[in-house]
């Protein structure tokens, strides 16, 4: 009898692989991943190509020299009158700062030719009343100004530690890009693999081939082997994904990674609270890639919500895709199931401002939201106690689930040409 | 002996039945012919021998012991709403089917090539389900059902779709799963299949079993007191001479010189007295008992059971 169950989830495997969709797509989605990655960068890069040049006409005197050109835009001192300035068509603005402008500090203008853009605005503000503030300064006549000024400059790198956990730190930021990494994942499969599922069951259905299947195989294993087979598909997905993914980050990371930036990697990964030079959220990402150890416990955990959400769901699907006849007639079912998992994901987005409250603990534990939001909570540090609870909960509710998917399965399957209600699939359950 | 039998089974959808108290036995190596107009009740009874369908009262037997679900996955069943998995290999799909049936893999696999040779469509193995028309599809679902060689075979109208010259290559595997030991049930309108390979038919009308036994019982039954006349002369003289004696169940008059008609004598009278009575009024070409084909015979009772059914009704009222 095991082994029939055997035969059926080696057919749905094997037709699902080699399909050329699935190849190209476990190919493809870290190629895209980590274009999505790369095209804020690449933005820019090609941005810089226009540079945006400014004549400023000071009438104040003690501005314009100050300004200092970056790659995007460049200031150039322009010693006539507004009015002639204006007339040049062929650059990007003209700034005018009137002569007013240390007493009056709305006293500055900008004439543009083209399409305003928030940097130049930023740009221009930030210069200019840090010139006025120095010159303001100037007036009180401190000595050694400029040196005092350097020294006091200051930017604070916040790092935040798991007060109960001696062994990391955590960034906040960070938590919340891979926590939302995770629970968009997790979406993306029970979506995804979930109507592959009723689908597959819709299509026994409009093929005819089921009542030959049934002659064979008790429906309830037909059913099993169905959500196993495709689950499978599922999880070696991830796995080629996460294998893909751990040989980017054990060995191109370290590879591209500057020097000192390196360094502080090796340092953060030997003792979280070193001391380090660099950009704090960026060395402790990498920190957390290079650590293959992490990413295991983390990949782990959400493998698990990623089975058990999948079942969770794939079983829900294939009670819908028992019910009806058609994929139009699914649509309204689908909904229903959707509802859950679209709040799931919208509280683990919300949730980065308090990972520990109330609504993120409770939702953790219903099974119709908790794989989405304890994926986003992973990163948190959730006390273990809770996970544990949270998946005991989760893979029970799923045994239940199951259940109650076989016997609207069983019923729905030989039910032709009648689209059910919610009322009488509710009572297929209680068929014998 | 029999091999399987139907007790007393009904069964009730919402809004009607589909089986009123059906009982039937079928003989173990029989060839057995389940007939019935549309919507009669067939697929119903074979969907409760093979526990797709429950009864709501009424058992199965198989070799005199209640029908279990296991006992179902050795009977080779082909269903009337059969189809295969479009996008699969034929020769993979017949494999995996065969191995649900608890075939290992080399042995499937040498027995669907047999079969595949015998019927000559072995370059079909390849290809893909969804290439194949639906008479071809359902050649590789004939062999998918007989493969592990079962005691038990059921076919749900198994030459639709068929074309005459597939439908007869079909009728002789059906003779030599027979004679290798098969007992073969089937469901059918095509009377002509009947006639030419069923050892016995139960004909089911409106959910209830009118008709059972050997075809040739059953024949031998419609065709008693049924004579058929050729002759030449004035028909409703022959009428009028046979008023109280016998029923002229049909009538020809195509040729003047030969018309023909065909009789039901009433209880009691016999050839012998008829004859002369026939003689005195018209030119008598031949006068033989009349053995009605398997056709005629389900659609007179058929008719006669309605007719009952109907006059039941409205003595009801």
């Amino acid at each position: 009898m095991k082994s029939k169950i055997g035969i059926v989830i080696a057919r749905e495997f094997k037709e699902r692989v080699r399909k050329k969709s699935f190849i190209i797509s476990t190919i493809l989605m870290p190629v895209f991943m980590i274009a999505m990655m790369a095209v804020p960068s690449l933005m820019l890069m090609f941005s810089k190509g226009e540079k945006k040049e400014i004549a400023v006409v000071d009438n104040s005197g003690f501005i314009a020299d100050k300004l200092v050109s970056s790659d995007e835009i460049s200031y150039f001192v322009f010693d006539h009158d507004v009015d002639s300035a204006r007339k040049m068509g062929d650059i990007y603005g003209i700034l005018h700062i009137g002569d007013s402008i240390l007493t009056n500090s709305s006293d500055i203008r900008l004439y543009a030719n083209d399409a305003p853009s928030i940097n130049v605005d930023e740009d221009i503000s930030h210069q200019v009343s840090k010139i006025i503030e120095n010159e303001k300064l100037k007036a009180y006549n401190i000595h050694d100004l400029d040196q005092i000024l350097d020294e006091v400059k200051t930017e604070v790198s916040l790092r935040t530690f798991d007060n109960s956990d001696e062994g990391s730190s955590t960034s906040s930021l960070l938590s919340y890009i891979v926590g939302l990494i995770f629970s968009l994942l997790l979406y993306m499969f029970i979506l995804l693999y979930g109507n592959m599922v009723m689908n597959s069951i819709i299509e026994e259905k409009t093929n005819r081939v089921l009542e030959l299947m049934v002659s064979s195989i008790k429906p309830a294993q037909l059913m099993l082997g169905k959500i196993i087979g495709v689950g499978l598909v599922a999880t070696v997905q991830i796995l080629i994904w996460g294998v893909l993914i751990a040989l980017a980050s054990g060995l191109l990371i370290p590879a591209l990674m500057p020097a000192n930036v390196a360094a502080d990697v090796a340092a953060i990964n030997a003792d979280p609270t070193a001391a380090i030079s660099s950009n704090v959220d960026m060395v402790q990402a990498l920190a957390l890639f290079g650590n293959v150890g992490q990413i295991i416990h983390i990949f782990v955990i959400a493998l698990l919500y990623l089975v058990g959400g999948f079942l969770f769901y794939a079983a829900i699907f294939v009670a819908i895709g028992a019910a009806v006849d058609n994929v139009q007639d699914a649509s309204q079912f689908t909904g229903i199931a959707m509802f859950p998992i679209m709040a799931g994901l919208i509280i683990s987005m919300s949730i980065a401002n308090s990972p520990n409250s109330g609504l993120a603990f409770w939702t953790s534990m219903i099974p119709f939201t908790s794989p989405m939001v304890m994926m986003s909570r992973i990163a948190y540090n959730v006390p273990s106690w809770e996970v544990a609870v949270s998946l005991v909960v989760l893979f029970v509710s799923i045994l239940a689930m199951i259940w109650m998917a076989a016997k609207v399965y069983r019923v729905g399957i030989f039910m032709y040409g009648k689209k059910p209600s919610l009322k009488e699939i509710v009572r297929w359950m209680k068929y014998k | 002996m029999e091999i399987l039998r139907v007790e007393n089974v009904s069964k009730q959808f919402a809004n009607h039945k589909a089986l009123d108290n059906v009982s039937l036995s079928i003989p173990q190596g029989s060839i057995y012919g389940l007939l019935g107009p549309n919507g009669a009740g067939k697929t119903t009874l074979i969907r409760i021998i093979n526990h797709i369908t429950a009864p709501d009262s009424g058992q199965v037997f198989l070799d005199q012991h209640p029908l279990t679900a296991d006992d179902v996955y050795s009977i080779g069943y082909l269903p009337e709403e059969r189809g295969l998995y479009k996008k699969m290999r034929v020769g993979e799909q017949a494999i995996f089917f065969a191995r649900l049936k608890g075939l290992s893999h080399s042995e499937a696999s040498t027995r669907l090539h047999q079969w595949f040779a015998h019927f000559g469509i072995e370059d079909w193995w390849g290809k893909k389900v969804e290439e194949l028309s639906k008479g071809m599809a359902q050649k590789v679902q004939f062999i998918t059902t007989v493969l592990h060689r079962p005691r038990l075979l059921i076919f749900d109208e198994p030459f639709s779709g068929f074309d005459p010259i597939n439908a007869n290559l079909l009728k002789d595997e059906i003779l030599r799963l027979r004679d290798e030991g098969a007992t073969v049930i089937f469901s059918t309108h095509n009377m002509a299949s009947v006639e030419e390979i069923c050892d016995h038919i139960t004909l089911i009308n409106k959910a209830h079993n009118i008709l059972s036994g050997s075809v040739a019982d059953v024949r031998r039954k419609y065709s008693s007191q049924r004579y058929r006349i050729v002759y030449s002369g004035d028909a409703s003289r022959l009428a009028e001479a046979l008023l109280g004696k016998a029923v002229i169940l049909d009538e020809s008059a195509d040729d003047p010189q030969a018309r023909a008609a065909t009789l039901r004598l009433d209880n009691g009278v016999a050839a012998r007295d008829i004859i002369p009575v026939v003689n005195d009024c018209v030119d008598i070409r031949s006068f033989a008992e009349y053995a009605p084909s398997m056709n005629e015979i389900f659609i007179q009772a058929v008719n006669d059971n309605n007719l009952i059914t109907s006059t039941d009704k409205n003595n009801e009222i």
